[in-house]
């Protein structure tokens, strides 16, 4: 005889000697996918019935755990109220640990995490490197992870910023760029050096995950397989294909398209006289419009180039270059630049850290230099003996500017785009790449290799 | 374990540190291996009652922690392999019926087994598998029952000759098991959609091929077409009812295509033409149901309706030719017009029931009536006759709202007719008819009838129609004028007069000789004559006698006395007898000066009509000569005190009638065609003959066809006039002159 109400609602566990009381329903809210909805599934349970009933006695059925009580009380806590809170003395580690032991962990990222609001961030982790030499990019990835590049091996790291195996470019020639396909796929783009013969360069698909290599994808010129040195890599709106600016050994200069999925080189857009494509340090696709920014900037060229490339007719339907404007007595420079979210500008930065806008719209017209007084650095005493000079770079996310300058990142938002905060992390010296993605910033220091992660807090309850 | 690691000594002494070497008991694979191998033949044996979960997942996320997740994979695959060769000769050992049921059996087994180990492994899952690009366990547990079971050599075609054996027999009317095949079914969707694909759908498609092609040879050679159709039209809805209780959703289309191919398209001319039963007699007899299902039967076939529609538009054409083109039929313009209508309204009902008002249906239609209406040309008349008809009946048998339908149903025939220009010329005759002797049953269904006409082909064509109503108001209060200001005493005794004043151009008017009015008549009209031409310059007024109508008294010799309603030809006739009391018919010809037609007519209606003989004749015959001789009836006798004395009159053209209108309308036509060709050579300034051809047709086309020879005749004409000139090099090239 079962008694139903008491019986079925509650449920008593001995986790590793400390027992825990909750409901079916609390529990069974991990989902049927995880250790603790399989363990309450009716399959497994065929007996447990029959046993209670026959007993008698005790109505909650009583399971036994042979876990750490203390991690498991903050994982029932989350089951039961969906926020997170690690008490002191619980390591992060140990509780990620157990949570893949539940099949928790995507709900303790989830709840980890707050939405991506320039904003609200916090210095969530440092984390060291021990790579020797400066690092060249640090990119995101989109489940929170990131990857950081440095000479011929780029270092991977999962969310909970633990490291994967590296990824070794074929030969480790010099990565230039990397970029995730998806949370698992990693593409690297890698320097050709002169002096070898053939296979060195390129781009290929690593997984992220093992660090093997997937597959590498040619470039041909006249069906004719060639070596070439691969700049910067990004894809089109939907991950379909990606494209990345190429240097051929025989002045085969231009933007290469592949298929991400066959893996087949797709188009290759020739460099036009008069515009630098091949050597181009930033792509960036335009949704609305299905064109693509190219920019190849100060100092890689003696002058900042950037063009809009269709690549429907093949055509360049929009250029800017600093090379006919006389030269001021500072020598700015634009040194970096990113399309804004809305499409209808550029936004560049030059070495003194001042912003300005390309109109899109009208191909006449040269930067609008905006009249900011160092409110980055006001109100730091800048080094003076800067060891290297990082040039400050921009990124835009969910209606916000990033500009990194020094050692600090600026946070712009608004139409007017009006500094709104300041990221300045611990040591390091100066940012020399940031990246936005996984609800995190990735900033990357140049000295020590030291990466600085940023995320925003899960919102206040009241 | 550990060990503590001895240092070699050489110099001195050196404390070496513990060399901590972490051995995993080199069993720990196999034992662990072989607790979860107890519990998959437990969980297979139903006998799972006694497995703590919470162990085994310890278990297996140990192995995984200490990496044996390869060497467990495999032995899982290995495992799994075995029990699942053991169900297979389970499966074997079924016979007949049963094999179904424990092929379900089992599945459900594997099924449920699968998932406890899924459960197990669920750590493997998560961590060993994306990273090794492996396939998870669940779906690998299906990969190996799809490997072992489904597609092994002594299953693979028992299974699929089952199945389709099993439909075989529910199409021949036995009642099957639903439930097991759709539990069938549904695992081969479950193993994935090829495996459904290859294993059941195709033979699945190709049995019912065969078998539907078998069956409509059957059915064609012994049923008529509607009885096909039915049969058709329930094996379509047993196929999607099929789909829907144990089938999966995409074989749908596929199956209909089927059907749709082997027992519609395949037999489509024969069913659609067959004799005594086809479209034609199912269009003939009304048949809305079949109609309705052959198109929507057809509608899945490429080309089905087209056909329908093609053979529908031929019989069309076919009936409304015999019907335009029947002497009998000619007799009657109004019955031949309502006959049309009916075949209108029928075929409209039909696509309007049963061909669900398709435009492309209704198109041919009405192409197919533009067709044969223009095969007779005395179309336009008769159109005209109906609508005279029913114009001047009017109120009589019907509303105005009846009326109004029936115009609008008169309209759709205007349509198609492709010489409106002759269908104008008609109307006028009969409206001016109607107007003067005040016969227009209603003035708004006039005006009504106008507006159509008017939507129909604008203003031009119906100006002059609007100019016989204009001067019907206008005489009226001219001749209320007259009176007014002509003083009673000047009149006195003298007969009344209405004048109607019929601007020329306006009316059909037959140039007519006046006849000799009776001198009474005469006084008072040349009255009018002075006032009219006084109050209007520049004009001139010309007698139509042939068209008046007149009121008299008449006392007879036996006393009774009657007011006669007559024309003015037979007003002048009668008057004669106020004088004299015998006259021949020589006699009244001279002193009315009436033509000789219009007398005799007119003679006949008061000599020969029964019952309203004014007049007596002698001899009696009906055909008159001119030595007969007439006299007063003296023994008229009527029960109404008015009689209204007809005319024996043709309502119908004679054929002379009918060669000169059609005279007239061509002489019509002339001076637009040449107004076309002008004005398209005077934009054009040089075109070539084909294209001037095409123009012109093009522009006069909704007022009638231009024949081309009168075209080209037309052209010539305008050289001859130097409108136009031939090219000097090209002579195909005209060029305009201004």
């Amino acid at each position: 005889m079962c008694t139903p109400a008491a019986g079925r609602g509650r449920v008593r566990l001995n986790v590793g000697g400390r027992v825990f009381e909750t409901t079916t329903a609390t529990l069974a809210s991990a989902g049927r996918d995880t250790m603790l909805g399989a363990m309450l599934d009716a399959s497994w349970n065929a007996s447990h019935d029959d046993a209670a009933c026959g007993g008698g006695g005790s109505a909650a059925a009583e399971y036994f755990i042979d876990r750490d009580p203390a991690c498991f009380a903050v994982l029932l806590d989350l089951l039961r109220t969906g926020g997170l809170h690690v008490p002191r003395g619980v390591p992060e580690a140990t509780l990620y640990r157990e949570a893949l032991y539940y099949g928790l962990l995507d709900r303790v990222r989830a709840a980890r995490l707050g939405d991506f609001d320039g904003d609200r961030l916090r210095l969530a982790a440092s984390v060291p490197g021990c790579a020797p030499g400066d690092g060249t990019a640090v990119r995101a990835a989109p489940d929170g992870g990131c990857c950081v590049a440095h000479g011929g091996a780029v270092r991977v790291y999962n969310w909970m910023l633990e490291e994967r195996r590296p990824v070794y470019y074929p030969g480790h020639a010099p990565v230039n760029d990397a970029a995730y396909l998806d949370a698992a796929t990693l593409l690297v783009a890698a320097r050709e050096r002169p002096g070898r013969l053939g296979d060195d360069g390129g781009v290929a698909a690593f997984s992220a995950l093992t660090g093997g290599l997937r597959h590498r994808f040619r470039v041909a010129h006249d069906r004719q397989p060639r070596s070439f040195t691969a700049g910067a890599l990004t894809f089109d709106d939907g991950g379909c294909s990606f494209f990345a600016s190429c240097k051929g050994r025989f002045n085969e200069y231009g933007i290469g398209v592949w298929d991400a999925n066959t893996g087949e080189q797709a188009d290759f857009f020739y460099e036009p006289p008069g515009c630098a494509l091949g050597d181009a340090d930033r792509l960036q696709w335009l949704d609305g419009t299905g064109t693509l920014m190219v920019a190849t900037m100060f100092p890689r060229t003696d002058s900042s180039f950037i063009s809009l490339l269709d690549f429907r007719d093949k055509s360049v339907v929009w250029s800017w270059s600093d090379v006919g404007t006389p030269a001021s007595l500072e020598d700015k420079h634009a040194v970096h630049a990113v399309v804004m979210e809305d499409g209808r500008s550029v936004c560049v930065i030059n070495q003194y850290d001042d912003l300005g806008f390309l109109d899109l719209r009208s191909s006449a017209g040269g930067v609008r230099w905006r009249s900011r007084s160092k409110l980055a650095t006001s109100g730091k005493t800048k080094a003076l003996v800067s060891e290297e000079v990082c040039y400050p770079k921009l990124a835009t996310y969910g209606g916000q500017l990033f500009a990194s300058t020094g050692d600090t990142v600026s946070v712009f938002s608004g139409p007017d785009h009006v500094l709104t905060s300041t990221l300045r992390g611990g040591q390091g010296g100066a940012i020399c790449d940031f990246s936005i993605g996984g609800d995190r910033l990735f900033a990357l220091h140049s000295e020590e290799n030291v990466f600085d992660v940023w995320e925003t807090p899960p919102p206040a309850i009241i | 374990m550990m060990n503590g690691g001895g240092g070699q000594k050489k110099r001195g002494t050196r404390i070496e540190p513990f060399r901590h070497r972490v051995e995993t008991d080199p069993k720990f694979f196999d034992k662990s291996w072989r607790k979860l191998h107890d519990a998959i033949r437990e969980i297979y044996n139903h006998n799972a009652s006694g497995l703590s979960f919470e162990e085994l997942y310890r278990t297996a996320y140990n192995m995984v922690l200490n990496k044996f997740a390869p060497q467990l994979y495999e032995k899982l695959t290995e495992n799994m392999k075995e029990h699942l060769e053991d169900m297979r000769t389970c499966i074997d050992a079924a016979q007949g019926g049963l094999f179904l049921e424990e092929l379900q059996r089992k599945w459900n087994d594997h099924n449920k087994a699968l998932t406890m180990i899924r459960d197990i492994l669920m750590y493997m899952d998560r961590t060993y598998i994306p990273t090794n690009k492996k396939t998870p366990v669940f779906d690998h547990g299906l990969e190996l029952w799809r490997d072992t079971i489904v597609r092994s050599p002594t299953i693979q075609s028992r299974l699929s000759d089952m199945l389709l054996e099993l439909i075989h027999s529910e199409r021949t009317g036995e009642v099957i098991n639903r439930g097991l095949m759709r539990t069938t079914t549904k695992m081969l969707m479950d193993l994935g959609l090829s495996v459904y694909q290859d294993d059941f759908e195709r033979p699945f498609l190709e049995v019912s091929a065969s078998f539907y092609s078998g069956e409509s040879q059957q059915f064609i050679e012994c049923c008529a077409c509607g009885e096909y159709l039915k049969q058709a039209e329930r094996r379509l809805s047993e196929e999607s009812e099929r789909v829907s209780q144990y089938l999966d959703v995409k074989t749908h289309e596929k199956i209909t295509t089927v059907v749709v191919n082997e027992m519609l398209a395949n037999h489509m001319q024969r069913l659609i033409l067959m004799e005594n039963s086809g479209l034609v007699n199912m269009l003939v007899e009304d048949r809305y149901e079949d109609l309705t299902r052959m198109y929507t039967l057809f509608n899945h076939v490429p080309d089905g309706l087209t056909t329908i529609r093609s053979v529908m538009a031929s019989h069309i054409k076919d009936t409304g030719k015999s019907l335009v083109t029947d002497p009998e039929r000619l007799k009657d313009p109004v019955d031949f017009v309502q006959r049309l209508l009916n075949m209108k309204d029928k075929y409209d009902n039909i696509i309007n029931v049963s061909f669900s008002n398709d435009k492309s249906f209704l198109n041919a239609l009405n192409s197919s009536f533009e067709h044969f209406i223009n095969l007779n040309n005395r179309s336009p008349e008769f159109i005209s006759l109906f609508v005279d008809d029913k114009l001047r009946k009017g109120v009589k048998e019907a509303n105005e709202e009846d009326l109004e339908t029936v115009l609008d149903k008169v309209m759709m025939l205007f349509r198609y007719l492709q010489e409106k220009d002759l269908f104008e010329k008609y109307y006028k005759q009969h409206l001016a008819k109607r107007l003067i002797s005040g016969r227009a049953a209603s003035d708004d269904s006039e005006r009504s009838m106008l507006v159509k006409l008017k939507t129909e082909c604008g203003y031009q064509f119906t100006s002059k129609l609007e100019g016989m109503f204009t001067d019907l108001k206008t005489s009226e209060d001219t001749t209320q004028g007259f009176y007014a200001s002509t003083s009673s005493e000047l009149l006195a005794d003298a007969p009344t007069i209405s004048v109607q004043i019929l601007t020329t151009g306006s009316w059909p008017t037959q140039t007519c000789n006046t006849c000799n009015l009776p001198p009474e008549i005469v006084s008072v009209s040349e009255k009018f004559r002075a006032y009219y031409l006084g109050t209007h310059n520049g004009r001139r007024l010309t007698w139509q006698t042939n068209m008046g109508h007149a009121d008299i008294k008449a006392t007879f010799g036996n006393g009774s006395k009657h007011e006669l309603n007559v024309s003015t030809y037979q007003m002048c006739v009668l008057m004669l007898f106020n004088s004299s009391d015998v006259l021949t018919y020589r006699e009244i010809a001279q002193s009315t000066a009436i033509p000789a037609a219009d007398l005799k007519r007119c003679l006949q209606s008061l000599a020969l009509v029964k019952g309203k003989q004014v007049l007596r004749k002698e001899p009696m015959s009906r055909d008159i000569a001119d030595d007969d001789s007439f006299f007063v009836n003296d023994k008229f006798t009527s029960k109404l005190f008015k009689v209204k004395i007809g005319t024996v009159a043709a309502q119908k053209e004679t054929d002379p009638e009918k060669l000169e209108t059609r005279q007239r309308v061509e002489e019509d036509r002339k001076p637009q065609i040449e107004a076309a060709i002008v004005r398209i050579m005077k934009s054009r300034r040089v075109l070539d003959h084909n294209s001037i051809m095409m123009e012109v047709t093009k522009q006069l086309q909704p007022r009638f066809m231009p024949n081309p020879v009168v075209i080209k005749k037309r052209i010539e004409s305008l050289i001859e006039r130097e409108f136009l000139e031939r090219d000097k090099t090209d002579r195909k090239m005209y060029r305009y002159l201004a």
